[in-house]
Order: structure tokens, then sequence, then C-alpha cells
């Protein structure tokens, strides 16, 4: 037997130690194979979906290799550590130090190079798919699959980098610790197994703070507030782990009335073993999952401004002209050549603003008609209103109670009351200047004198609203158009109209937002898998033992029934509570989060938070039932 | 009385080629005999304690322990059986590594939620007996394999079974802790009357015994009862032993004390 074989065979027959290692590692691959993929696709023609493409992946790929590197390297530690009792024996039997260490960078690059190939391999097949719903997603015409060196070179350059860098971290790791060390193993950490009091009410107190603050921050918001409330969490978390969760344990256990019943004295006892001994990883898996629940939930959140901002927005393509516009009917003309080369229907409604002066303040108003508006609103399937002559509306904001006024425009004498809102659609407030309201059409009528300060030419503003029913599809109307108002606006010149293509903004909006989206759900599946995989091989590790104690129950009595009870109680604390106070960060993130929502866009995201927390729930669920259905095979509970 | 008897019990294991582990044994272990088990490594003695303990079931025969056929009680009610009627010692302890030196002793008790002040009144009691006042809190892996054995006993113990199985319990220990298990072992048997049946590779340990039952591949080979002195119990053990085939020599000359 060669040393290569060796080292073959030790990773071939710890290969269900390895299982979950190996798996979030081929699928980091994988989905870094898949983002270089998109990075290097030669076919996106639009421009502005291949910059986003581009930064979204790149930035991506980088966090994964980051990632990547510290789960792997947290992974072989554990690893080695779980087998130092092995490499003692070795040792003992007179494998020098080099021959060791040569031997875990062997083990270790076999098991990157096949994760490596595998990634790629299965990174190839799912990027047709990944590619389809990319397309979907940014409404292209095309995204074919192609074929060309740099994605595969990226990848196998980065990850055998990633790979051999860990190999010979791997091997400093054994280098560092003496035989005898290795041979008492995993009864070191026996000797920590105290916690403190301290630590426990510092982990209590500085959840708490964290928490609080979080709720202090809905009534008052300010964001300088998370830093604080990151730290304090990720210190609180640490010490709960450490100490608080033992102390509470010890608690229980000082009363025997409590604890000495039936099952509980194995249940309590083994899990403050568990928890003692994986305090630091059950840290990391929260920590990790927190912040992959959080990432999605993040990018979920936008998909839900990006809806939002089209129900704010429900014109599909706008254009407001001053008086004495000399492009107007040239720009009318080219919007509706646009619409007949894109194949749209559309209806197109005009409605002229009239500008006057309020009497109170001697600044200028804007006035709407009833029927006008009406009729837009009839277009848009809104509510009609119907306003008596007196009666007058505030287009486009509420009015509060304490808030209503008579207005009186001073040109032509007209005397009308707002004590409504008019608040069903929008127009940019950009496009005029001075509040709004709408008239009744009697009232409206008897605008008959100009502007004060200018005539009739400078007094009438007039309103193009085209309606397209199938708005999505308007990304390509008014182009030159929406170009001369972003150069307006970065010149700081006057433009005579103003345009607004919603449809346009919404497919920006939107395809950056399904592409955060799609990217943060795969980099959240390689956290979940890299969490999931650290409590699989503490599992494994300890399999043996479990067996073991559990022979000894059976011995003494314990029906199969009552085993399984055991079985499935060992298994809540590794679960459920690296899991459980996740999801209580992600709960107060989230509530946070919704509170910078609401300063912005007066938003709520509950909904989206709700299925995000749920479907992270499911699939903890799932992978709880796939390892406890493992693990009572193993202890043959699932028989009698 | 008998409270084990044993009528032409086989246990077969089916592997590739099926392989008779005991064949065809039949014996009676009395009420309150203290029995030793020996024979050679591979003779079938954890495979017999097995069958004893309910844990498994023969293939043929029939076994009667306390009244009871273990082969016609459900899973459920063989285990309540053993909760209730047995008591095991291992010879590598099995502590549960999690719990304290007298939590592993409750254990059993609190299988069968009895009241707390009964079991703090039983291990009180126990650990005296034991001797184990200094290590009571202690987790196993702070134990002596005396100290840990003495633990292990005392779980057997702590819900007084009817019968106690050991499997080699003294098979990792030295003499002088060897001689304490024992001690214990046969006070326990005199004064409470446990019937006690012990597996053991050790003649000295075997010489406690009030009778010893030989196997061979299985079978039934020979017995002897304990008539006189323990010193010549003892050179009869190793003189079967010798006709059974393991090297003895360096032990004939061993003096008991
Ligand atoms: N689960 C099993 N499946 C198949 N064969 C088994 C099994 N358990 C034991 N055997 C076989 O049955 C025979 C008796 O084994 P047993 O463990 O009873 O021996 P033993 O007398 O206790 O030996 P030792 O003194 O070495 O402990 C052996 O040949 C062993 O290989
Ligand atoms: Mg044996």
């Amino acid at each position: 037997m060669t040393f290569l074989q060796f080292a073959y065979r030790n990773v071939i027959r710890n290969r269900r130690v390895y299982a979950a290692y190996f798996m979030a590692s081929s699928f980091s691959v994988m989905v870094f194979f898949i983002y270089s993929m998109l990075l290097f696709h030669p076919s996106i023609e639009n421009q502005f979906i291949q910059e986003i493409a581009f930064m979204g992946m790149a930035v991506a790929d980088v966090v994964l290799v980051i990632f990547t590197l510290f789960f792997l390297l947290y992974s072989l530690s554990a690893f080695l550590q779980a087998r130092s009792k092995e490499f003692g024996i070795l040792q003992q039997l007179g494998m020098d130090r080099s021959q060791l260490q040569r031997l875990v960078f062997i083990e270790t690059m076999i098991l990157g190079v096949v994760a490596l190939a595998t990634g790629i391999f299965f990174g190839y097949i799912f990027t047709k798919l990944f590619f389809m719903v990319i397309r979907a997603m940014l409404v292209l015409d095309t995204l074919p699959l192609y074929f060309s060196p740099e994605p595969f070179l990226l990848t196998a350059v980065v990850f055998t980098t990633l790979f051999i860098v860990i190999s010979i971290a791997g091997s400093i790791f054994i280098r560092q610790s003496a035989i005898i060390q290795l041979l008492s193993g995993s009864t070191q950490s026996r000797e920590t197994a105290h916690f403190s009091k301290v630590g426990a009410f510092l982990s209590f107190g500085l959840l708490a703070v964290a928490y609080g603050l979080v709720l202090y921050c809905l009534y008052e918001m300010n964001v300088w507030w998370s830093p604080v409330i990151i730290l304090c969490a990720i210190a609180g978390s640490y010490y709960f782990f450490k100490d608080g969760i033992l102390y509470l344990i010890h608690k229980l256990q000082r009363n025997k009335q409590l604890y000495w019943r039936s099952l509980r004295i194995v249940t309590f006892s083994d899990a403050i073993e568990k928890i003692r001994e994986n305090a630091r990883m059950y840290f990391i898996v929260t920590m990790v999952s927190t912040l992959a629940i959080i990432s999605v939930g993040v990018v979920a959140s936008l998909t839900s401004f990006a809806n939002q901002y089209r129900e704010s927005n429900p014109i599909s393509v706008l254009y407001v002209s001053e008086s004495g516009n000399p492009y107007e009917a040239s720009h009318i003309d080219q919007l509706t050549s646009d619409f007949y080369k894109e194949n749209l229907t559309y209806t197109l409604l005009t409605a002229p603003v009239t500008k006057q002066t309020s009497a109170a303040t001697n600044r200028p108003v804007q006035l709407l008609r009833e029927t006008d508006i009406n009729t837009i609103a009839a277009v848009l399937k809104e509510p009609l209103i119907d306003l008596e002559p007196g009666e007058g509306m505030r287009f486009g904001q509420e009015v509060r109670d304490g808030q209503e006024q008579l207005i009186h425009l001073r040109e032509n004498t007209i005397y009308f009351h707002v004590d409504e809102g008019y608040q069903y659609f929008p127009l940019p407030e950009a496009a005029f200047d001075g509040p709004a309201y709408i008239l009744s059409d009697e009232d409206f009528e008897r605008i008959v004198n100009p502007y004060l300060y200018g005539d009739w030419a400078s007094s009438v503003t007039t309103v193009f609203a085209f309606h397209v029913p199938d708005w999505l599809r308007t990304d390509k109307v008014g182009l030159t158009l929406d170009r001369e108002m972003i150069a307006s606006y970065e010149g700081n010149q006057e433009l005579p109209f103003y345009f607004d293509n919603p449809g346009l903004n919404y497919s920006y909006i939107s395809s950056t937002f399904s592409l955060l989206l799609v990217t943060g759900l795969l980099v959240a599946a390689v956290l979940i898998l890299a969490a999931g995989s650290f409590i699989y091989f503490k599992f494994y590790t300890n399999l043996e033992k479990d067996r073991r104690q559990f022979e000894v129950l059976r011995h003494m009595g314990l029906t199969n029934q009552e085993l399984r009870r055991i079985a499935n109680r060992q298994l809540y604390p590794q679960f459920f509570l690296p899991w459980g106070l996740a999801m209580l960060h992600a709960t107060f993130s989230f509530l946070f989060l919704q509170a910078v929502w609401v300063d912005i866009a007066a938003m709520s995201i509950a909904m989206e938070m709700l299925i995000v927390l749920g479907a992270f729930t499911c699939i903890q669920a799932v992978y709880y039932l796939l390892i406890r259905w493992r693990y009572f095979a193993h202890l043959q509970l699932h028989t009698g | 009385m008998a409270i084990v008897t044993a009528d032409h019990i086989t246990k077969i294991y089916d592997g590739k080629v099926a392989h008779s582990a005991i064949n065809q044994l039949s014996f009676e272990v009395e009420q309150g005999e203290f029995l030793a088990i020996m024979g050679p490594s591979g003779s079938g003695k954890t495979t017999l304690l097995n069958l004893l303990s309910t844990i498994d079931q023969p293939t043929s025969g029939s076994l009667t322990i306390n009244d009871q056929n273990p082969q016609t009680l459900s899973a459920k009610q063989a285990a309540i059986f053993r909760r209730e009627q047995l008591g095991f010692v291992f010879q590598d302890f099995n502590l549960l590594p999690a719990l304290t030196v007298e939590e592993n002793m409750v254990l059993p008790l609190t299988l069968a939620n009895q009241p707390v002040e009964e079991m703090k009144e039983r291990v009180d009691r126990l650990i005296q007996d034991l001797h184990l006042e200094q290590v009571r809190n202690h987790f196993p892996h702070e134990l002596s394999g005396g100290q840990a054995q003495r633990t292990a006993i005392g779980r057997a113990l702590i819900h007084q079974p009817q019968i106690v199985l050991a499997d080699e319990p003294t098979g990792n220990l030295d003499s002088k802790a060897s001689k304490d298990v024992l001690e214990l072992l046969t006070k326990i048997n005199r004064e409470r009357m446990t019937t006690i049946v012990m597996v053991t590779h050790d003649p000295i340990a075997a010489s406690y015994c009030d009778r010893v039952l030989f196997i061979k591949d299985g079978e039934y080979f020979n017995e002897i009862y304990k008539e006189d002195l323990r010193q010549t119990f003892f050179q009869r053990i190793l003189n079967l032993l010798s006709l059974l085939g393991g090297n003895v020599n360096d032990l004939s000359t061993v003096r008991l004390s």
C-alpha cells in the first residue's frame, strides 16, 4: 500500500463523515461556476443588464470565495480535531510529522479536487436552467448556453488555490499539536466544562440590549444604532452558547424534582454535554443561518419595493408639456411611432393643467378639471369623484383633520373648500410648480383670466397620459426622451417638458432586484448547506458514542419507544437551539428592516418576511427529519 | 428453586455462513446462586448473557427466567422486565459520560419514576456501601477503573433486581480493584440473596463463585461446585481450564489472599 493509496482509502472509508462537507464545498464551486458563466456571457446585448449582471455576479463570486475559505478552514480544523486520536496512534506507530502533514495535505487535496470536478460538472448542467430563470426575469429575448474556457478556468484556478491554501493550513494545524495532546483528543474539551455566571448574565444582557434597541428603533428610527445592535447580538449569541444556555440548564438540574424524572436525566445531561462540546459550532451555525435568512429577507423586501413602485406609478407613459413647448408635437409623434414599432396598443388621454395664484399665499397653484381626472381614473379602473361647485380636492396628498382650507384664486375670484385629498393615482410633482387641486367642471370653466404674472401661454401645462395595457413591454418607448431627461438632471437645465416611463424604470428596478434575489438565494443556499454540514459533521462524529450509550440504556430496560424519544430529544438541541436563536435574530432584523423601509417608502414587508421565515423553517424541518431518519437507522430504533 | 432454566437453547447467527454461537445448551441457576461462566474466547459467553438478558432471543430451545419466558414477551414487555428484574455490569463499565456518579446510579429509578425522596435515600446508602462518597459528583472520565466499576455495580443494584448479569466485570481492573469488586459482589449475593451470573476469563474471579459452568464452542463442557476452600476451588478451576486448552501455567502458583 503506497502512501497515496493510504490517504485515498482514508478519504473513501471516512466518506460518511466527509459527506456533508463535500456536498457544501462542491455546491459552493457549482454556484461560483454558474455565476461565472453569466459573468462571461458573450451575448447579453442590453448594456444596462450586462452591467448589473456583471457587477452582481462578480460581487457574489467574491463573497462566495471568502465565505468558502472560512467554511473550509473551520470544517478542516473540526475534522482534524475529531481524528486527533487516529493521528496520535499513527505517530505512536512511528509515522513522523512530515509524513503526517503530507497525509493531511493529500487527503484534503483529494477531497478538494473531487469537489471541484463535481461542482463544475453539475454547474455546467444547471447553467442552462439558471439562464432560463434569468432570461425570464430580465425579459431577455435569448440567453443561450455557450461554451468558452473562461468560466472553467476562473473556477478551477480560484478553487484550486483555495484548496491548496487550506491543505497547507491543515498540515500546519497538525504540526502544532503534540502526540500526547492528540491521543487525549476530545477529553480536553471537558476541562473547560465549567461555565461562568458572569458570561451567562452578560449574554442575557447583551441580547436584551440588542432586541431592546430594535424595538426602540421601531419608534424612533436611527440607522446608526445598527452597528451597536449587530455587535450586541453577535457577542450575546456567543456568550449565550458558551455560558447562558448552560446556566439555564444548570438551574433546572438543581431541581431534582424536575430533573430526576424518567428520561429527563438522560436527555438534559446529554444536551449539556453536547452544548459544552459544540458551543463554538452552535454560535457559528447561528450566525451563518442568520446571515442567510437576512440576506434572503433583504432581497425579498426589494422585490416588494419593485411591486410597490408599479402600484404607485400606474400611468404607463407620461409626457407633460409646458405651454409654448416647441418639441411637443414632434415628441408625441415620436412616442406614438415607438408604440407602433413595439406593436403596443395604447389609449392617449390629455388633461390641461392651469396655473393660478392663491390669494392667501400669493404663490402659484395648479388646477385640474374633475372630468379630466375621472377620464384617466376610469381607464386605470380607479373610483370616480363627484365635486360640487365650490368644492375642491388636494391632488396627490391627503388632507388631515384641521388642515381643511378655503382657497381663493385671485385672478378669477373663485373660492373653493378643500377638505379631502385625491390619491388614486399620482402625477409626478416634478412636472408642476406649486400644489395641485382638482376643481369641479363648473368652477374650472370660470377660469377665464390667465396667470397673474404671465399670459395664457404660460399658464397652461398639458398632461399626456398614455395608458398601455401591456405596460411591461414599454421599456423601448421614448428612450431618447429618457436620455434627455437624465441629461437635464445632470446638467441642471430646465426643459419645457417632462417625460416619465415607469415601465422602463420598472424593468430596471425589477431586473436588478430579481438578479439580486437569485444571487442572494443561491448564496443563502450555500450558507445553509454549510451550516447544515457543521451540524451533520458533529452529529456523525458522536454517532459511535451515542450508539454505545443506547446499548446500555437498552440493557437497562428502556423500550424502543422510550429510546426513540430520547434520541429525538438528543437531536433537538443540535438543530433547534442554533436555529431558534437564528430565527429570533432574523425576526428582529426584519423588524428593523421594516422600520427602515417605513422610513424610505412607507411600505410593509410583513408578507415577504413571513414567507422567508416560513421557507427557512421548512428547510430546517426537512433537514431535521432526514438526519433523524439516518440517526434512528444507526441506533436501530426503527424496528420493533 | 431454579430462577433460570435453559433447556436445549441454540443461537444461530445468520451471516454468509450460518454460525451457531450456542448449541443445545441446558443448565439451571438456583435462586441466590453466584454462578461463573467460563470458556475460551469465542465460545459464546457474551451471546449467552445476551440471551439471559432478553436483549436477544434463542433460535430454538426454551428459556425461563424468574417464571417468565422471554420469547413470549413483546419488545416492550421485555424492556420492562429488564428494567425491573435485571441488573447489568459490563467489562468497560458503560457509564453514561454525561452523568455524574450519583446520576448514573439513580438512572434506573428515574426510569421507573420513583419518588425523588426514595431515590435519594437509596442512592445515599449505596454510595456509602460502595465507598464512593468522595467521587459522588464526579463525571465518569474523572474516575479510576475501580471506582467506575463500583458505580456501574451501584447502578445495577439500585432497583434491587432479582438477577445481576455481569460480563467480565473485572476484565479492565487491576488485582486490587478486582478484589474489591468481587468481594462486593459476594457480599451482595450473601446479604440480599441476589442471583449473580458472571462471565469471566479470570480463574481468580471465578473462585469467588459458588459454581463455575464451562462452555466450549457454544456447548456444555463441564461444571464444578465450590465445596471447600477457595484455594482448592481455584486449583480445580485451573485444571479444568487447562483441559479446555487454555495456557494456565503462569497462574498455577498463584496464592489467593
Ligand atoms: N452479532 C453477531 N453476528 C454474527 N456472529 C456473532 C455475533 N456476535 C457473536 N458472534 C459470533 O459468535 C461466537 C460467540 O461470540 P461471543 O461474543 O459470545 O464470544 P465470547 O465467548 O463472549 O468471547 P470473548 O471471551 O472473546 O468475549 C463468535 O464466534 C462470534 O464470532
Ligand atoms: Mg465476550
